[in-house]
């Protein structure tokens, strides 16, 4: 075994390290909702604790545990439940990171929980107003292309498909076979990028409509491209794009709200440094 | 028909043009003309209109994903200092810039299509229920109903937990239930989360867990858990945990009895054999009794698939049991168990994905099914919440490696016999998937069918057909995929026995990624299993890049040679090719001999992520650290079963 600070990940999959965890956890829940069970050598399952066993059980298993799973659920809680109380008698959750840290992870994530409230559509509104980059629609365009290899086609070879495309020859028959599609229909701009690279996806964004341009280069080869139609980007209204505006105004709040959260329970605390910074 | 393309980087490719020759014999009239194809599945259309095309049936554009990545809300992540939640994870696979565990901007180059956000199933999350005869509660009449209909067997339970969410989505919770005692199962959030920011037809947000068996003593025997379905059938149960039994029997029959009694679909995906210790396709059951036709029927029914590349090594195969495999032996994590036990050499038969395909076609022979009949999945398994597999952009397994100048030679786990440290991470783990639509249900339809392939990283286009109809011009790259579906079967599939002296074709095209580097050349893996019982493997080299300088020779090509450059962390696509388009068929072919034949294409050397990192942060990285390496993707199989 490596060092303690060491070795946090072979710790995390102990598992005593678990039930001392889960087990606190427990403890901590179960310790106000039954303050009879407090003497430490007495451990007693009142019916909703085993209510709440069982319907773990059915919520996993989605039917009831049978008798003989009814005890061993109990036998399970009473083991951990022992070794729990004997490992605290031992003073092993003092100074844990491990359970430090879980306790943090499980704090944060209740924190975590939204306050609930919800926007208004004058909130709605005035996000998109300031974050209208987040919302834009990307351009949608139509094109054919001609796929050349630039290692065994010349320029001029090119250039004379070129020629006959703008005399009206059939692109589908041109050029050079490809994985590519040869023609895009009401293809998103930045699904065009990803497809042929961000160079090409940023020339077709600005290509002239209705006629051949090229040899454009992509991250696959050379085309020869005509852009047939091209709808420019667009902010659409708030009432089309509303469960999206939704969702980024409840993440920005998330996320500030978080840190406010620390902000506020730090301000409760002295911190007082004895050591020497170095 | 090897159809050759060298193509040079968009910087070199004008100059490259002016001294090639002309060549232009596809504009032939054997092909049809107007072959239209769309650009994204949605908006595929006949030419000339505008209407998606009705007859088309088959998958259109790759879909590129991740199955397997942890948050803050994994117990381990967590309390290695992850503090992003699903919902950072999901932003991030969108695209959107992320603060990382370290504080850091953490951005894709290019956002992701789907992710499946596998957080650890055992102590996930907080109090997880609603607790029963609390009188704090019960005090509150709905919050009371719901109690006592809990009690009364599982129908009106899942009725009140139906009403629970339908009074939490709309936000009429009762008061005391928003206290933060009772809150939501980290599961349940994890749910809604998914939910919310799953876009059919734009992104695809996976309801999914892992369930994280370690058998006895750290031996992996993970797997990731992934819905068909939307929330209805996913929220209101409890994701099986290990604490009762590590045995995988129990999880398949959990899955079971999941679609029994939700009538929802979902599949299950494991991953790490090579942390296992021997035990990931062990032939005995977990407790060590013989196999059974109940198991191995199980075992094919949940995991159609299995994660090969991910951060804590390759899984495809292992030089000692592929000692003729020449790219067998990079990026391998074999020197222990998760929990770093010394494993022995006789450890690595059970733990290989190449060799179970072998071995599950040997069961097959026995128990008429077989069980590891796995397709080619793939995930990061980051522990940060930031799926990203870019060697250009790594961001690390845990909090301790994410970006920093000395992050290679962070210690990972010191192991009985070996001290691990971060520059073995390896940054793999992206999944494609043939998929007609970029929704829950096409793309895990397509996970099940195992129309999937996994690579390193790169994002690599991957056709593959085998059928015995295919003729001379099918194997033209504008032909492939429509000749493919209609006379073959796709990736995953099954070829139906020989008739006669009948021989599979093998159709094959990949194109290099359009941001990255050019393929070196295309293989054909095969496997079978002779009369004797007895399995076997071979290796052909079928497309390579610059074929007039290249010659087989003993089966074996010269290397394709090196154009990376350490000193700035880049390459040149002055060698290989643009893409790789062609057939194979199997000179050795028995109709009487189970066999199974995927692709495996290899891009040109690039440089690895401990390269960038030493240019970025001008660190001198030790000799041990491997610099550069050549990047892949390996296809689902397609087997071969005779009469």
């Amino acid at each position: 075994m490596g060092s303690r600070r060491l070795n946090v990940r072979g710790l995390a999959r102990e598992p005593l390290l678990h039930f001392l965890a889960i087990g606190l956890a427990l403890f901590l829940l179960y310790g106000h909702v039954s303050p009879g069970d407090s003497d430490s050598h007495r451990i007693v399952i009142s019916q909703s604790q085993l209510d709440d066993m069982v319907r773990q059980y059915q919520s996993t298993w989605t039917r009831s545990p049978t008798s003989a799973e009814t005890r061993r659920l109990i036998d399970a809680y009473v083991h951990d439940e022992i070794v729990y109380r004997e490992g605290l008698s031992m003073g092993l959750d003092k100074d844990d990171d491990v359970i430090k840290r879980r306790i943090r992870q499980k704090y944060e994530l209740i924190a975590e929980e939204d306050k609930r409230s919800e926007p208004t559509e004058a909130d709605l509104a005035a996000y998109l107003k300031e974050h209208p980059a987040q919302f834009i629609r990307p351009a949608i365009v139509t094109f054919d292309q001609v796929y050349f290899d630039p290692a065994i086609t010349s320029p001029e070879a090119v250039s004379a498909i070129k020629a006959a495309l703008q005399k009206g020859a059939n692109p589908a028959i041109l050029g050079q076979p490809s994985m590519l599609p040869r023609h895009i229909v009401n293809g998103e701009i930045d699904l065009v990028a990803r497809d042929f690279g961000d160079d090409f996806g940023k020339q077709v964004a600005k290509a002239p409509v209705g006629v051949w341009v090229g040899p454009l280069i992509s991250g696959v080869g050379v085309h020869l491209v005509r852009v047939s139609a091209r709808a420019p980007p667009d902010l659409p209204p708030l009432s089309q794009i509303r469960a999206s505006v939704e969702r980024e105004w409840e993440s920005d709040r998330r996320s500030r709200s978080s840190l406010d959260d620390y902000r506020k329970a730090r301000a409760g605390y002295d911190i007082v440094i004895k050591a020497k910074v170095p | 028909m090897i159809r050759k393309n060298r193509l040079a980087g968009s910087a070199l490719g004008v100059a490259v043009l002016a001294g090639g020759a002309v060549y232009m014999s596809q504009a032939r009239a054997d092909r049809p003309a107007g072959t239209a194809t769309g650009l994204m599945a949605a908006n595929v259309a006949q030419e000339g209109g505008y209407l998606p095309d009705p007859n088309r049936q088959y998958p259109e554009r790759v879909l590129w994903g991740d199955e397997h990545v942890h948050t803050g809300w994994s117990v381990d992540a967590g309390l290695a200092g992850a503090r992003l939640t699903p919902e950072d994870a999901v932003r991030f696979a969108r695209g959107e810039m992320v603060k990382s565990n370290t504080g850091q901007d953490a951005r894709l180059q290019r956002p992701l299509d789907w992710i499946a956000v596998t957080d650890h199933s055992d102590a996930m999350g907080t109090v997880g229920e609603l607790t029963g005869g609390n009188p704090e509660m019960m005090a509150d009449p709905t919050v009371k109903r719901w109690h006592d209909m809990m009690g009364q067997g599982v129908a009106q339970a899942t009725a009140a937990t139906l009403e629970l969410v339908r009074a939490q989505a709309t936000r009429k919770m009762p008061k005391v239930l928003m206290d933060e005692k009772w809150v939501a199962s980290a599961w349940q959030k994890t749910v809604d989360i998914m939910e919310k920011y799953n876009e059919p037809g734009k992104f695809t947000a996976f309801i999914s867990y892992e369930w994280t068996s370690n058998a006895l003593t750290g031996e992996n025997l993970h797997r990731n858990v992934i819905f068909r379905g939307n929330a209805d059938t996913t929220r209101s149960l409890t994701p099986l945990t290990t604490w009762a039994t590590g045995d995988p029997a129990s999880l398949w029959a959990w899955l079971a009895n999941y679609q029994k009694t939700t009538g929802g679909q979902v599949l299950a995906i494991p991953h790490n054999g090579n942390l296992s210790n021997g035990r990931m396709f062990e032939e005995q059951q977990y407790d060590g009794r013989p196999l059974t036709r109940e198991w191995v029927e199980a075992r094919a029914r949940w995991e159609p698939l299995y994660e090969l590349y991910q951060f804590k090594g390759l899984g495809e195969s292992h030089p000692s049991l592929s000692p003729t495999d020449e790219f067998a032996g990079g990026e391998l994590w074999d020197t222990g168990n998760l929990a770093g036990l010394t494993k022995k050499p006789s450890m690595y038969k059970t733990e290989y994905w190449r060799e179970a395909l072998k071995s599950g076609m040997r069961l097959q022979g026995s128990f008429g099914t077989n069980p590891f009949k796995y397709g080619a999945a793939a995930g990061t398994d980051t522990h940060t919440g930031l799926s990203a597999s870019e060697e250009s952009n790594f961001w690390g397994k845990l909090k301790s490696s994410e970006p920093s100048a000395d992050r290679w030679d962070h210690l990972f786990q010191k192991e009985q016999s070996y001290v691990r440290r971060d520059w073995t991470l390896t940054a793999a783990g992206q999944m494609g998937v043939w998929a007609i639509a970029n929704t829950r249900e096409a793309i895990w339809d397509a996970m099940k069918r195992r129309e999937t392939y996994a690579t390193t990283g790169p994002r690599i286009t991957l056709r593959f057909y085998g059928g015995y109809d295919f003729g001379t011009a099918d194997t033209n790259a504008d032909r492939i995929v429509s000749a493919g579906y209609a006379k073959g079967v796709p990736m995953g599939g099954d070829l139906k026995a020989a008739r006669g002296r009948q021989v599979p074709t093998f159709l094959i095209a990949a194109m290099k990624d359009p941001m990255g580097a050019n393929l070196d050349r295309a293989q054909i893996v095969k496997g079978w299993v002779d009369s004797a019982g007895k399995a076997h493997e071979a290796i052909f080299n079928v497309l390579w890049s610059d074929p007039a300088k290249r010659k087989l020779s003993g089966g074996k090509l010269p290397a394709v040679g090196d154009t990376v450059d350490l000193a700035t962390a880049t390459y040149k696509n002055s060698i290989g090719s643009a893409q790789l388009v062609g057939s194979f068929k199997d000179p050795n072919f028995d109709p009487r001999q189970r066999a199974f034949y995927y692709v495996r294409v290899l891009e040109i050397p690039t440089p690895r992520w401990t390269a960038y990192d030493a240019v970025r942060y001008k660190v001198k990285i030790g000799p041990e650290v491997p610099m550069k390496h050549q990047e892949r993707a390996a296809s689902s199989p397609i087997w071969y079963n005779p009469a």
